[in-house]
């Protein structure tokens, strides 16, 4: 009987030579990739874990078995229910964004599965398909119950299947990123940039303020997800490393491009999270704080590793950083019945806190929180005072990542229009422009809510618009967490 | 017929979708524009109009203007000295 160093290399380097067919349709440019490079170019990929199918499921069991005691000992309902109550809505952007996100991967893995290059990586990326099987199926499992108690949690499944303005957004990027994508540009971005970059921001730093907020559930789950992506993710260095030396300038493409594509999203998802809808006491650090130490340090690191420059645009993301997630939420608060979760007021301490976390333009983001204070204070609080503190106008979204037109800041918006072939478009950053324009035929097709509108495919009227196309009903779109009803709000009642 | 534009007004935090009327002035539009965003923004200033890096007149109308579909237009404000009720 062989050893185990003996018979894994025999089952995880099994390649062979065509006879009846030419490689290169075994293997086409468009879903494996390009360079195009034959297997001996390949034929050297190697990952460190080697991991082999009874092992992976005897690990993966370990695994599911810690998360199940944990949900019975500290995941019950009535655990959930002792938390504070923005973070309760901060779990539904997760619970509605992660899970059906994660089945994406599936389908990138399984491609990769087959299109990939190699054998090894071919074996790893099956294994990466499993793993993300699991990542739909925790979430689903431990969140989407909760819709027994809160009607909003059904958007855990419901997300996706919805022409939600955010869901829109969310499959744009995970359409590209993962469905639409060939192997080598989705290992690349998926696992170079996501999961061994932004994903740091869930796994850990969200994962230490759910500890914070007393949701170890949360934080278990997210931790047992890391464990897989750490494993996965290897595939995503040697495939990087063989683009860099054969097509430096598309892998220096392909960095640029989703480093940007993936900070618009994470900006909404985690950065809203951690700002805005974790409570004061809760707080470790800011989202500022967990970007520069888990994604730019790290993203650095992955530069230096492989030859790689800087973005050209660093200097408009370190100027985002200090402001886009803040645009998105002051926006979002004042159109939250388009939402499916309910959103928080931001109150005098927190409002010093992120101003002194936020310095550089906080007193323009302040003087829009106070305005909105203003409205509630006129209009009393109390849910059939909601509309009153509430947008009625259609936003305007960007062409590229489809979020609201939020970039630059509240003195100077970076919005920028295109016209191309007879079409009008418009962007919220210059990045976003020129990813559109670096491939112009992937994107052009798309249309962008606004345009939905007026070419009669989504209702303009607004109610109408979050009923039919967003598919809320009264009952779950989103409202202010405490309907207005804030202490300090009516303790201030001066009124500008 | 209606135009569509994409509305800016200094001090918000996002661009909205305005519909302008062709024989609508440019005061009338910018009034418009400014209660669509006056939960967020203090738009007790004054406020010119600018499209495509010209102040527009604010008798003009949307078409003599030239505001196109699907355009920027930019409120920015005059004076940094509030004027009560001069816009709204």
């Amino acid at each position: 009987m062989l050893n185990r160093e003996d018979w894994l290399p025999l089952a995880r380097k099994l390649d062979w030579e065509f006879s009846y067919v030419d490689e290169k349709e075994v293997y086409p440019e468009i879903v494996s990739g390009r360079p195009w490079l034959t297997h001996s170019a390949w034929k050297d990929w190697e990952e460190s874990f080697k991991t082999s199918y009874r092992e992976y499921v005897e690990n993966q069991h370990e695994k599911d078995m810690a998360v199940y005691a944990v949900r019975d000992a500290v995941g019950r309902l009535e655990n959930v229910q002792s938390l504070a109550t923005p973070w309760i809505n901060g779990l539904k952007v997760h619970a509605a964004a992660l899970p059906l996100a994660e089945f994406t991967a599936t389908i990138g893995n399984l491609r990769s599965a087959r299109f990939g290059r190699d054998s090894a990586w071919r074996a790893m990326a099956s294994f990466g398909a499993l793993d993300e099987i699991r990542h739909t199926q925790i979430p689903l499992l431990l969140m989407h119950e909760l819709v027994r108690w809160d009607s909003q949690f059904d958007w855990t499944h419901k997300f996706y299947h919805t022409n939600n303005w955010l869901a829109i957004a969310a499959r744009h990027f995970f359409d590209e990123l993962t469905l639409g994508q060939n192997a080598i540009e989705f290992q690349i971005a998926t696992n170079i940039v996501l999961e061994t970059g932004f994903t740091n921001l869930q796994f850990v730093g969200l994962a230490s303020l759910a500890h914070g907020a007393g949701d170890y559930m949360f934080e278990k789950m997210v931790t047992s997800i890391q464990t897989d992506e750490a494993r996965h993710a290897q595939i995503g260095h040697p495939v990087l490393g063989l683009v860099m030396r054969h097509d430096p300038e598309y892998a220096q493409y392909l960095i640029d491009k989703w480093f940007w594509r993936n900070w618009h999203l994470f900006s909404f998802l985690t950065g809203v999270t951690m700002d805005y809808l974790t409570t004061g006491e809760q707080r470790s650090a800011s989202f500022k704080e967990f970007m520069e130490e888990w994604i730019v340090d790290q993203f650095f690191r992955t530069l230096d590793e492989f030859g790689l420059k800087r973005p050209w645009y660093w200097d408009i993301f370190q100027e985002e950083l200090e402001v886009y997630h803040h645009m998105m939420y002051a926006s979002a608060y004042t159109y939250r019945s388009t939402l499916w979760f309910d959103l928080v007021l931001p109150g005098p301490d927190d409002r010093r806190w992120l101003g002194n976390k936020y310095p550089k333009h906080w007193n323009e983001i302040e003087a829009v929180w106070q305005r909105i204070d203003d409205r509630w204070k006129r209009s009393g609080a109390g849910a059939e005072k909601e509309m009153s503190v509430h947008a009625a106008v259609l936003p305007a979204f960007c062409d590229l990542c489809q979020f609201p037109l939020c970039g630059g800041t509240p003195r100077n918006n970076t919005a920028n229009t295109l016209e191309l072939n007879g079409a009008s478009y418009i962007f919220c950053s210059e990045p976003c422009r020129w990813i559109f324009q670096k491939e112009p035929e992937r994107y052009a097709a798309h249309k962008d809510l606004v345009k939905r509108v007026l070419a009669g495919e989504a209702p303009a009227d607004f109610t109408a618009l979050r009923t039919e196309y967003f598919q809320l009903t009264p009952g779950t779109w989103g409202k202010d967490v405490y309907g207005g009803d804030y202490e300090w709000l009516s303790a201030n009642p001066h009124s500008s | 017929m209606l135009i569509p534009i994409y509305g800016f007004v200094e001090g918000d935090t996002m661009g909205v979708l305005v519909l302008a009327e062709e024989r609508e002035s440019v005061s009338s539009l910018t009034s418009k524009l400014l209660d669509a965003v006056s939960l967020r923004v203090d738009v007790n200033y004054q406020y010119e109009a600018i499209y495509q890096g010209h102040v527009l007149a604010p008798d003009a109308t949307v078409v003599q203007s030239d505001l196109r579909p699907l355009q920027r237009l930019d409120l920015k404000r005059k004076h940094d000295v509030p004027e009560g009720s001069h816009n709204r």
